[in-house]
C-alpha cells in the first residue's frame, strides 16, 4: 500500500512536469505578453519590466528559472497585480473557493446518490420519473442559467437570501446549488443505472433467499456494488468543484481562485496562468490517487500491486 | 414433499423448473409475477406470507442453491461474512458464535482450512469451492428444505460428482428435505428419491425413480429418456433427439404444450390440457397424457398395460 502510494507520488511529479513544461511553451506561443495593451507603453519602460521581470531572457533560461521556483513551491509574482505574489493569489482566493467547493461536494453525494437511490427502487413509479425529470433539466440546463433562476426568484423576488457575497451563511446557498446542479443531476442517473443493473445480479437474488432484510440487501449488498462508476466521477468532480468557476464566482462575486483561471490567460499573466494550471493539475491528481484507493476499498478483487504494473 | 426426501425436478430448459422454485420462494425477477395457485409448507401458504414473514422464513427454513456459483456470490464481501450474515439473520447468537458455526460449516461442506478460507473473497476460490460456500450458506440456519437449483450445471464434470456426493450425503446426515432441480437424467437416477418431469410450466409425468425409468408413461418423458446416451449399449445406436423446440410461455398454447413435438399427438390434445391421470398399475405415478383416457387409442409403450400384452 505504501509503496504503492509512494510509486504513484513518483510519476505524479513526472506528470506534473509534462503538464508545467507543455503549459509554459504554449502560453509562450500566444501572441502578446504580460506588458502589450492598447495602450502602448513607451519602449523603455517595456523592455525594463521585462528585464525585470527576465522575458527579455531565452525562452530555456525562463523555464529553467521557472522550474527552479517550483521545486521550492514559489510561483513567482503575478505580472499583472503588482506586489502580489501567485502564491498569495491562490492563498487569498483558495479559502472561498474551497468552502463552497467542498459544500457542492457535499452536496452532490449527499443528494445525488440518494435521489438516485430513490428512483431505482421505484422504477417507472412517480418517484423515478420526478428524481430523472429533475436530473435531466439539471444536466441540460447550464449553471448560469440555473444561477440567475435561482438568484432571481430567491434573492430578488423573494428575498431570503442575499444577491452576492458570503457575509453569513445563507449566502453559500445559492452558489452551492448552482455550481452542483450539474453534478447532483449526473451522479443520480449515475447511481439509478448503476443499481439497476446491480438488482439483477445473481447474487442480489441470493442475499434476498438467505432471507435478508430489504435495507440489509440494499445497502450491504447493492450500494457497494454499485458504487463503483459513482466513485470514479467523483474524483474529477471533486477537483473540478473545489477548484471552483469563473461563471459562478462572476455572478455571485465571490472572491475565489476561477476567475483567475480565465483572467491570467486574457491578461497573459504568465506566472498566474502557470500557478493555477499547476496547483490545478496536482489537486486533480491527488483525487485520482484517492478514487484508485477507494476502488480497493470497494472491490477487493481490484488489487493495487497489479494496477501498478 | 416428505421430510428427508429427495425430489428430482427434471425437463429441458424453458420448461419451468427454475421459475417454480423461484415462485415457491416468491423471488422472481421484476419482470415475472405470481398470478395465483398455492404452495404449501408445513401447512402455510407461503403465497399467503407477508414480505416479513417470507423473509423470516427464506434461508432459514427453506434454503436455496443457485445454478452459477461464479455470480451468486457478493463479489466485495469475503465468503465468511457471506454465511455468518445469514445466521444472525435468524439465529439470536453474537457474531463470534455465527463465525464459529460457519467455520464448522465449511468443514462440513469441506473446504480445507476453513478457519483461514472465511476471511477469503468469492474471486479466490474455484467453481466448485464457491458452490460449496453456497451450499455452506444454504445450510446455515438448518433447513427443512433445501432447494438446489441446477447446482451442478455450472461446474466442470468432474467437481459436478463431488458437489452432488456432498449433497447427497449431507441431506441424509441433516436429514432435510431436497428438491433438486436438473436437466441431467443421470444425476436424478443417482440421488433422487422422486421426479417430477415438467414441461411448459406443468408437471407432465410423477413417480418414484425406480418406477419411472423403467416404464415411463408419457411422450415427453420417453422422449427425454431415449436422448440419454447408454454407454453399455455396445451397438452405437444414434441417440433420439426429441425434435423441435419448447413453445413460447408468454402465449401459452391452448391444448398440451408438447403436442407439437409429439409422435403420438392427436386432435384432443391441441384443443385441451389433459389431467394427470393415476396410473392403475404402479404404486404412485401420474402422468398429464390424453392417451391415459380410457377412450384413449392403446399405444404399445405408454397406455398398454402389462396384462393386456400378456
Amino acid at each position: 500500500m505504501a509503496g504503492y502510494v509512494l510509486q504513484r507520488l513518483g510519476q505524479m511529479l513526472l506528470t506534473l512536469l509534462a503538464i508545467a513544461t507543455l503549459t509554459f511553451f504554449l502560453m509562450h506561443a500566444i501572441p502578446g505578453g504580460p506588458f502589450v495593451s492598447e495602450r502602448m507603453l513607451a519602449p523603455e519602460i517595456a523592455s525594463a519590466l521585462n528585464d525585470k521581470f527576465g522575458l527579455s531572457d531565452p525562452i530555456w533560461l525562463q523555464y529553467l528559472n521557472y522550474l527552479r521556483g517550483i521545486v521550492t513551491f514559489d510561483l513567482g509574482p503575478s505580472f499583472r497585480y503588482p506586489g502580489v505574489t501567485v502564491n498569495q493569489m491562490i492563498a487569498d482566493g483558495l479559502p472561498v473557493t474551497l468552502r463552497t467547493g467542498l459544500l457542492a461536494v457535499i452536496c452532490v453525494v449527499a443528494l445525488g446518490v440518494p435521489m438516485g437511490i430513490v428512483a431505482a427502487l421505484n422504477r417507472n413509479k412517480w418517484p423515478d420519473t420526478a428524481v430523472m425529470m429533475l436530473a435531466t433539466i439539471g444536466v441540460a440546463i447550464p449553471s448560469y442559467v440555473i444561477a440567475t433562476l435561482l438568484l432571481y426568484v430567491f434573492a430578488l423576488r423573494l428575498g431570503w437570501v442575499p444577491t452576492f457575497g458570503l457575509d453569513d451563511w445563507r449566502g453559500y446557498i445559492l452558489p452551492v446549488l448552482a455550481l452542483s446542479g450539474f453534478w447532483v443531476s449526473f451522479v443520480a442517473r449515475l447511481a439509478r443505472s448503476s443499481l439497476l443493473e446491480t438488482f439483477e445480479q445473481d447474487y442480489m437474488t441470493t442475499a434476498r433467499a438467505k432471507g435478508l432484510r430489504p435495507g440489509q440487501v440494499l445497502f450491504k449488498h447493492g450500494l457497494r456494488n454499485s458504487l463503483i462508476p459513482v466513485v470514479t466521477v467523483l474524483g474529477p468532480v471533486v477537483a473540478n468543484l473545489v477548484t471552483g468557476s469563473f461563471v459562478i464566482e462572476q455572478i455571485f462575486a465571490l472572491p475565489g481562485i476561477g476567475r483567475h483561471f480565465v483572467l491570467s490567460i486574457t491578461n497573459r499573466d504568465y506566472t498566474a496562468i502557470m500557478g493555477i494550471t499547476i496547483f490545478y493539475a496536482a489537486l486533480l491528481m491527488v483525487m485520482i490517487l484517492i478514487v484508485d484507493l477507494l476502488y480497493v476499498w470497494l472491490d477487493p478483487r481490484i488489487k493495487l500491486q497489479k494496477a501498478a504494473q | 414433499m416428505a421430510p428427508g426426501e429427495i425430489l428430482g425436478i427434471v425437463g429441458e430448459s424453458g420448461s419451468g423448473k427454475s421459475i417454480t422454485c423461484m415462485s415457491i420462494l416468491r423471488l422472481l425477477k421484476s419482470n415475472g409475477r405470481i398470478v395465483g395457485g398455492q404452495a404449501l409448507f408445513d401447512g402455510q401458504d407461503l403465497m399467503g406470507l407477508d414480505e416479513n414473514a417470507m423473509s423470516d422464513l427464506r434461508g432459514n427454513d427453506i434454503g436455496m442453491i443457485f445454478q452459477d456459483p461464479m455470480t451468486s456470490l457478493n463479489p466485495t464481501l469475503s465468503v465468511g461474512e457471506q454465511v455468518i450474515e445469514t445466521i444472525l439473520r435468524h439465529r439470536p447468537i453474537s457474531r463470534a458464535e455465527a463465525r464459529k458455526r460457519t467455520i464448522e460449516l465449511f468443514e462440513l461442506v469441506r473446504i480445507p482450512s476453513a478457519a483461514q478460507r472465511i476471511q477469503s473473497f468469492p474471486h479466490e476460490f474455484s467453481g466448485g469451492m464457491r458452490q460449496r460456500v453456497m451450499i455452506a450458506m444454504a445450510l446455515s440456519c438448518d433447513p427443512k428444505l433445501l432447494i438446489a437449483d441446477e447446482p451442478t450445471t455450472a461446474l466442470d464434470v468432474t467437481i459436478q460428482r463431488q458437489i452432488l456426493l456432498l449433497l447427497k450425503q449431507l441431506q441424509t446426515q441433516l436429514g432435510m428435505a431436497v428438491i433438486l432441480i436438473t436437466h441431467d437424467l443421470g444425476v436424478i437416477a443417482e440421488v433422487t428419491d422422486r421426479i417430477v418431469v415438467m414441461y411448459g410450466g406443468m408437471v407432465m409425468e410423477q413417480g418414484s425413480v425406480a418406477e419411472l425409468f423403467a416404464r415411463p408413461r408419457h411422450p415427453y418423458t420417453q422422449g427425454l429418456l431415449g436422448s440419454v446416451p447408454d454407454l453399455r449399449d455396445g451397438e452405437h445406436k444414434r441417440l433420439t433427439p426429441i425434435a423441435g423446440t419448447p413453445p413460447d410461455m408468454s402465449q401459452p398454447p391452448a391444448g398440451c404444450p408438447f403436442a407439437p413435438r409429439c409422435v403420438h399427438a392427436m386432435n384432443q390434445c391441441d384443443n385441451a390440457i389433459p389431467p394427470l391421470y393415476e396410473m392403475a398399475d404402479a404404486v404412485d405415478q401420474i402422468a398429464r397424457c390424453w392417451l391415459h383416457h380410457p377412450e384413449a387409442p392403446r399405444i404399445a409403450g405408454i397406455n398398454v398395460t402389462a396384462e393386456e400384452v400378456a
